[in-house]
């Protein structure tokens, strides 16, 4: 299909070159430059053992280095985890997430001691994790409405198609709408520290800052962002919580700037998670001002986990008749943890870069000094030899 | 416009329709119509001269040009796959968004179509306005229109030099000998009338067997040829004008008609990469079952419905075994670019760059036709470097048709010189310095001469004749010259009239007359030539002793007349200036030569030959009838009237079989035992010329009795008058005179070897007869395996088909690619049979070029066109394919393996657009530009070490690649972004500023794109959500440390992998690559040390111990002229044709 090979060309071409005192004509001669003539100046590496040797040594001797630093910091990174999910009977969270009753009002509340081998200093990162549960599931991420996240009016009122079926709920439009958001984590976590005196003393919880940045203030608004004394409960007007939820969105917090689509705990949240076992941002414990002391020091601590009473309205086969205490993971076989990170430059503790640095390094180390003798042994054959073969 | 009736335009059409499809056509001038409104034109059913070779209009160009597309099977998959993301239930990405790729693709190859279009319809409108001279009625002379103006029934005249418009039957010419024809070599002669234009009234022909009969207003019929009709596109020599009537104008004519639609062949290399592409579908398929297994499992080990399972919009879950079913279709669209959807447009624009190169390459120009490279099959340029058969005609195509007169027998005795071969060298030479004096044009295959290193003191002998030669052939094609005067310096003193004889025969026909006896494909570059003569006269009706009895003169001026006649020479104004232009080199070497033993041919027309003798006496013989050539009789006469006996003689040229067979009977039955031995004589020197390898022609001369000649003549004519079998007829009445004729000379030419290579090795001679029964089904198998054992073989005598199936039984027998190379319509087939046909364009006009998919000017340009371009083109492509293979199923790995860590549920961790435009623009142009561009090895080595050409003829590059890379992280794309590109720079052979240039953009490319794309686009793409994704990442020095050592890790096994073979087993293109290194100066050094240790070099020349000898008994069946070599080498060094004799030098 490409060639144009009629040959009106040639015809052409005997109109030159025949024409009436030929030769006078232009030539065809091609151009002799060094790009037509493909002379351009070009570098030629070849990969043999005698040059590529230095390029092995580098890298050996730049990600060893790398690599020792990377897992000395990991090490320095101090870090702890509890499973609270409580399917073990000795569990203490065990009776709450099994024998809980859906029409108590009152919260169920499980106390899980742990003891911190070590002072954590600076800030302290404090994450739940959820394992097993597959948050990058194709229908599951696509199930959001962003441009009703970023205050849209419209798509306030009609939520996106990709939010079905947790688009509407009583012909009124959910807000916000989709399966992420229903799904969102909603058990209560608090720290508290045991002091050796008896008292028990509340580890105050940091909930701002655990979003992006640019996702608090860029990516999500409430509809209306902007407008004087905007009241949260009067946009909300003519739309419904999703079904999951116990509160609608505009009472997630009582701080007006985390209130609504603008809650850090739904930011964090609405970023699905890639692998199914994941950890996320919940509360940060902030370094005393003072300094002098560890945030937290070494000790006694209780975590407790305030179970909210909600109803599964999972839109399945078995509507509104699953009764959940806790937040669902039995239904996955899922697990609930709760972390506490110190961070460094590096983020948190992930002592694997620095090992495979290590390893890659001395890698091509060895490698290095492999071609060394190799390029002793054979490195002379290469202009002699016969190339027929 | 009066108004029509509805019925009569019917009516009109309808008659239009019979009038274009009926056999006979009848057409009437337009001249009497002239000025009248269209419908009362009588030819106006006929289409116009216009011509129009475009595709596409402006207004359909899209549903075409899709129409068009959609022929690809590619194109409807990926159509097919975008569609299927319009179904809810399936759909992976937006709808719209899979709509991009497909879309790009089919705008950029329409683009390219478009612009090919463009250029057609610029030629095409170059052609139709160029300027013609039509008769008008009116003006009562010849208007200048264009060439789309011209009609069918016109008269048109074509001035010399000039091309014509549309197929003619050509009624006067200015010369009365006019011929034209130099493109394609056919005399033409003016049939019917010669006098006025508007006698003729109606002319009706049928192109199928050339008929033609013209009216004359006396209602006398008078018949035309063939040869009558000037072709559209031939070029009018020889005459200052030709006028013609039109019968065939624009689609109709037979140049167009021949020159329906590309060629469009599929190369080796693609037929492979579709068996991979249905590879590529088959693991796709095991992919998209894998991910739907997956996800069934997935959801049946669930034990309760789990809040990340969404359910449709109904609140309603599908069954696992439904969902997995969705899946699958789903995984398809995913994976989908598994099957690389650019690759087929990259290919196609990698292969518009390889033959920008091929044509701009200035080794493959010819300056003396100022021609380039042309490729007419634009999508086979990789097989060039995968040929491991080479079939080559030799006639004319190695030897470039170059003749000189070497040699002859006459009456039995040989002359043999080799110091005239010395002699000649220097003619040449000197020659070609005189050549530059006379000659405007340059002179093509001057060079070659340059050669024949052994003569040197050509020039005395030349002034001695006193008659200086400049042989320069008018036009392209012909350079021949063809001088044998040496000899004759020896000679001719004692046999003074048999040497005239050389030099006045001008071989009249087609060079096919010359190809004779071939016995040996091997020749030497350096082999001595030697011009003999000899000449055999037979007894009965021309005896020596009479000849030698008379004054030599006369028995040259017959010869000359014999000869001249069918000759399209054209002498200048004195002796001195004389050139000559024929139809085909041998002609020109006879004159050439007989001008150097001073007969000097003056002038020729078709009546008459004029001849000047060596006493300065004019002499002129008058031409009877001229018996052309054909492939049956496979010789051509002339019937001429000696100016001295009166005698009608018919002097016969033709192979020597042809005419020895003849001879036949009158020398079995009475022969006197002096002939007896001249001709055995006779052939004995045809067997020794055989084994030299020269090209052998026999004259014969037959004295015709009045009354024989006027009762041949009545049939003569009513043969040529006759409009059915006409042909036949007059072929009959041919035969009928040309018996028993006697035989004069036998001459030989030589033609030059210069591109054989020779080798010792053994070689196969077959000829034609023999062919036959080699290639009959049951002797298929063994012939083949004969001749794969031989070096190289050689049929001669076979016929163009027999080229054709020769090629096709070693192309299907032994599973290679062949390569065929020729020059002539004789050669047609066998191009055409072949994996590559290359046209060698200029010697014997342009059907080979035509038909071939390569035109290359000059036959040493394959060398480097196949070592070079070929080895390049191939390895470029290779890897550039197996490039993109990896790069996609590289990518797709990411997606698949990511489907384990997602339930199957066909997620992508990357936002689409990304990874859409990841393929389509972040790494599409590195890999074009590494086809187009790579340099693995300089041409100086690739010339240097023919050997290296093999890799390719294997499967060579084109293997499978390994896939090195799975990572997981959260850049995936940018560390696969990196991993690509990197990958690529370990196959780069040879960086340039261009390179560094691609890739360096294309990764700023990728960074600009995605981060301007996350910095800005908050909610624009639904679904997804890249918002600052990567600005964070950048942020980090983790991703940067990440990117670092997930490319080292996927990137080493290759890397040490390369290295340890290059390092411990280098391969011979590596090994060629250490040689690139070096410098010039030890390289050429090398090469030539290498050339020696391989017994390559100039190689000592080695004779066939038993050359065909030439046989009586050959059938007159056989096409004589052709000679196929097809050379069939073994499992040696497989190229030998094309490897030595021009060693280059290399620039230093």
């Amino acid at each position: 299909m490409m060639a144009s090979s009629y040959n009106a060309k040639d015809e052409d071409g005997h109109i030159t070159v025949t024409g009436p005192g030929g030769g006078t004509l232009r030539s065809k001669k091609p151009e002799n430059t060094a790009f037509k003539q493909q002379r351009l100046p070009a570098w030629q590496p070849i990969l043999t053992a005698g040059t590529v040797l230095p390029a092995f040594f580098i890298i050996g001797l730049i990600f060893i280095p790398i690599g020792i630093g990377l897992y000395v910091t990991s090490n320095n990174i101090k870090e702890f985890e509890v499973d609270y999910t409580g399917v073990d009977m000795s569990s203490p969270c065990f009776n709450c997430s099994q024998n809980f009753s859906w029409n108590s009002t009152t919260p169920c509340t499980c106390t899980i001691p742990f003891f911190l081998e070590q002072p954590y200093e600076s800030n302290v990162f404090m994450y739940y994790g959820l394992s097993n549960f597959y948050q990058n599931h194709r229908r599951y991420v696509k199930s959001r409405d962003d441009s009703q996240l970023n205050g849209d009016m419209t798509s306030l009122k009609e939520p996106s198609k990709e939010c079905e079926p947790y688009a509407y709920h009583d012909n009124k439009p959910i807000a916000p709408c989709g399966a992420i958001a229903n799904s969102m984590f909603n058990d209560t976590l608090e720290l508290f520290y045991n002091d050796p005196n008896g008292t028990k003393v509340q580890i105050p919880l940091t909930n701002i800052g655990i979003a992006w940045w640019t996702d608090k203030h860029v990516k999500f608004k409430n509809p209306g962002a902007g407008e004087a004394n905007q009241n949260l409960t009067a946009v909300f007007q003519g739309t419904t919580k999703p079904l999951n939820w116990r509160r609608p969105v505009y009472e997630l917090d009582a701080a007006a700037n985390n209130d609504g689509f603008i809650n850090e705990d739904f930011i964090v949240w609405m970023r699905t998670a890639a692998l199914p076992t994941f950890r996320k941002l919940y509360r940060i414990i902030k370094s005393p001002s003072n300094g002098m002391m560890p945030t937290m020091p070494r000790g006694n601590y209780t975590l407790e986990v305030v179970y909210i009473t909600t109803m599964s309205k999972n839109l399945g086969q078995n509507l509104f008749n699953q009764l959940n205490p806790d937040y669902p993971v039995r239904s996955f076989e899922g697990r609930k943890r709760m972390i506490l990170s110190t961070i460094s430059w590096m983020g948190g503790k992930n002592p694997f870069l620095g090992i495979a640095y290590i390893t890659v390094g001395s890698v091509c180390f060895f490698l290095g000094v492999v071609l060394l003798i190799i390029h002793h042994k054979c490195g002379n054959r290469n202009n002699s030899a016969d190339i027929s073969n | 416009m009066t108004w029509w009736s509805p019925l009569a335009l019917v009516r009109d059409a309808l008659r239009g329709q019979r009038a274009r499809e009926k056999d006979l056509r009848n057409l009437v001038s337009n001249l009497p119509y002239e000025g009248l409104e269209k419908r009362k034109q009588p030819n106006r059913y006929f289409p116009g001269n216009a011509i129009k070779t475009t595709k596409y209009t402006l207004l359909f160009f899209i549903p075409v040009n899709l129409f068009e597309q959609f022929h690809r099977l590619a194109n409807i998959y990926f159509v097919g796959l975008a569609i299927l993301n319009f179904v809810p239930v399936v759909n992976a990405f937006q709808p719209e968004i899979a709509l991009i790729p497909i879309c790009v693709i089919m705008c950029l190859t329409a683009l390219k179509d478009a612009w090919e279009d463009f250029r057609r319809y610029q030629s095409d409108r170059k052609l139709n306005n160029t300027p013609c001279f039509i008769y008008s009625r009116r003006a009562k002379k010849f208007m200048e229109r264009r060439w789309r103006d011209v009609r069918v029934g016109d008269f048109v005249k074509v001035i010399s030099n000039e091309i014509v418009p549309a197929d003619l039957l050509l009624l006067h010419t200015s010369d009365r000998n006019g011929i034209t024809g130099a493109v394609i070599h056919y005399n033409r002669f003016p049939r019917a009338l010669t006098a006025g234009l508007p006698v003729l009234s109606s002319c009706g022909g049928r192109i199928a067997n050339g008929a033609y009969t013209v009216e004359k207003p006396d209602k006398e019929k008078v018949g035309a040829g063939i040869e009558s009709l000037l072709l559209r596109g031939c070029t009018v020599r020889n005459t200052d004008h030709a006028v013609g009537f039109v019968v065939y104008a624009g689609h109709e004519t037979k140049s167009m008609l021949n020159n329906n639609g590309p060629r469009y062949k599929r190369s080796k290399l693609e037929r492979k990469l579709n068996k991979d592409v249905i590879f590529c579908v088959i693991l796709l398929f095991f992919m998209c079952l894998n991910g739907s297994l997956g996800h069934f499992l997935w959801l049946q080990a669930l034990p309760t419905v789990p809040p990340y399972l969404v359910p449709d919009s109904n609140g309603h879950l599908d069954s696992p075994g439904l969902s997995s079913f969705y899946m699958f279709f789903t995984m398809i669209i995913l994976l989908q670019v598994l099957i690389p959807i650019s690759l087929y447009v990259s290919i196609e624009l990698v292969k518009i760059g390889q033959i920008f190169f091929l044509t701009n390459d200035i080794d493959l120009y010819d300056e003396a036709t100022d021609s380039r490279i042309q490729c007419k099959a634009l999508n086979i340029t990789e097989d060039l470097g995968q040929i491991e058969y080479i079939f080559s005609d030799k006639t004319g195509t190695l030897t470039e048709n170059k003749m000189v007169f070497r040699r002859c027998s006459i009456m039995g005795t040989e002359y043999p010189h080799k110091e005239n071969a010395v002699r000649l060298a220097v003619l040449e030479e000197s020659e070609t310095e005189e050549d530059v004096l006379f000659n405007k044009r340059p002179q093509p295959g001057k060079t070659r001469w340059s050669l024949d290193t052994e003569d040197t003191n050509f020039e005395d002998r030349q002034h001695q004749h006193g008659s200086r030669r400049k042989c320069k052939v008018a036009g392209n094609a012909q350079s021949n010259v063809a001088f044998s005067s040496p000899l004759i310096s020896g000679v001719s003193h004692s046999l003074q009239s048999n040497n005239q004889m050389d030099p006045l025969s001008n071989m009249p026909k087609k060079s096919g007359y010359f190809s004779n006896i071939f016995t040996s494909w091997q020749r030497k570059p350096n082999r001595n030539r030697t011009i003999s003569e000899d000449s055999v006269v037979e007894g009965d009706i021309f005896n020596l002793p009479v000849i030698m009895e008379e004054p030599g003169d006369i028995n040259g001026l017959r010869r000359c007349s014999l000869y001249a006649p069918t000759n399209s020479d054209q002498p200048a104004t004195t002796s001195d200036n004389l050139r000559y232009e024929a139809e085909s080199p041998d002609e020109a070497a006879l004159v050439y030569a007989a001008k150097a033993y001073g007969f000097t041919l003056l002038a020729r027309t078709p009546d008459s030959v004029t001849v000047r003798l060596p006493s300065g006496e004019d002499l002129v013989f008058e031409v009877l009838d001229t018996l052309t050539f054909d492939s049956f009789r496979k010789r051509m006469s002339i019937l001429v009237r000696d100016p001295i006996t009166k005698n009608y003689v018919l002097y016969s040229k033709g192979a020597d079989y042809a005419i020895m067979e003849l001879l036949g009977t009158p020398y079995a039955e009475n022969l006197r035992g002096n002939q007896k031995k001249i001709a055995a004589d006779t052939q004995h020197h045809l067997d020794c010329y055989a084994k030299d390898g020269l090209r052998t022609l026999c004259f014969t001369k037959k004295v015709v009795s009045d009354r024989e000649y006027k009762s041949w003549f009545v049939n003569r004519q009513r043969a040529l008058a006759a409009i059915e079998n006409r042909e036949q007829l007059v072929m009959d009445t041919s035969v009928q005179i040309e018996t028993n004729l006697c035989l004069l000379e036998v001459r030989r030419y030589n033609e030059d070897p210069r591109n054989v290579d020779t080798t010792q090795d053994i070689s196969l001679v077959i000829d034609g007869l023999t062919l036959t029964m080699a290639l009959s089904s049951d002797l298929q198998d063994r012939f083949v395996e004969l001749a794969k054992n031989c070096r190289s073989v050689l049929c001669c005598r076979v016929t163009p088909l027999q080229k054709s199936s020769v090629v096709k039984v070693v192309r299907e027998k032994l599973k290679v690619m062949t390569l065929a190379v020729g020059d002539g319509a004789n050669d047609v087939n066998m191009i055409q049979a072949a994996d590559i046909g290359i046209g060698i364009s200029g010697q014997e006009g342009m059907q080979a070029v035509m038909a071939s998919d390569f035109a290359i000017s000059r036959f040493k340009h394959l060398k480097k066109l196949l070592l070079v371009h070929g080895h390049w083109c191939y390895t470029r492509l290779a890897n550039m394919i197996i490039y993109f293979f990896y790069k996609n199923v590289a990518y797709v790995n990411l997606l698949f393996w990511y489907q384990f860590f997602c339930g199957f549920s066909g997620t992508t961790m990357i936002d689409y657009w990304l990874m859409i435009f990841f393929n389509l623009f972040f790494t599409s142009a590195p890999p074009i530009m590494f086809g187009i561009m790579d340099r693995d090895i300089s041409e100086e080595i690739l010339l240097g070490v023919p050997e290296l050409y093999r890799t390719g003829q294997g499967e060579g590059a084109y293997q499978g690649s390994d896939i090195d890379i799975f990572s997981f992280g959260t850049p995936l794309n940018t560390i696969s972004l990196f991993n690509i590109l990197l990958h690529l720079s370990i196959e780069i052979k040879a960086w340039t500023a261009v390179h560094l240039i691609i890739i360096v953009g294309s990764v700023v490319l990728f960074f600009v794109v995605t981060l301007a794309y996350s910095a800005t686009c908050v909610t624009c793409n639904p679904p997804s959500n890249p918002y600052w994704v990567l600005s964070r990442q950048m942020a980090d020095p983790m991703f940067y440390l990440l990117c670092l050592i997930t490319t080292v890790v996927a990137l080493l096994p290759r890397y040490t992998f390369h290295v340890l073979r290059n390092s411990i087993a280098p391969s011979p293109l590596m090994q060629a690559r250490h040689l690139n290194r070096l410098d010039p100066l030890t390289r050429s050094e090398w090469i030539k040390e290498w050339r020696s240790l391989r017994g390559g070099g100039q190689v000592k020349s080695s004779r066939l111990s038993t050359p065909p000898s030439p046989t009586l008994e050959t059938p007159v069946g056989m096409y004589p002229q052709s000679l196929t070599e097809s050379d069939i080498m073994g499992d040696e060094f497989t190229l030998n044709v094309i490897s030595e004799n021009h060693q280059r030098h290399l620039h230093l």
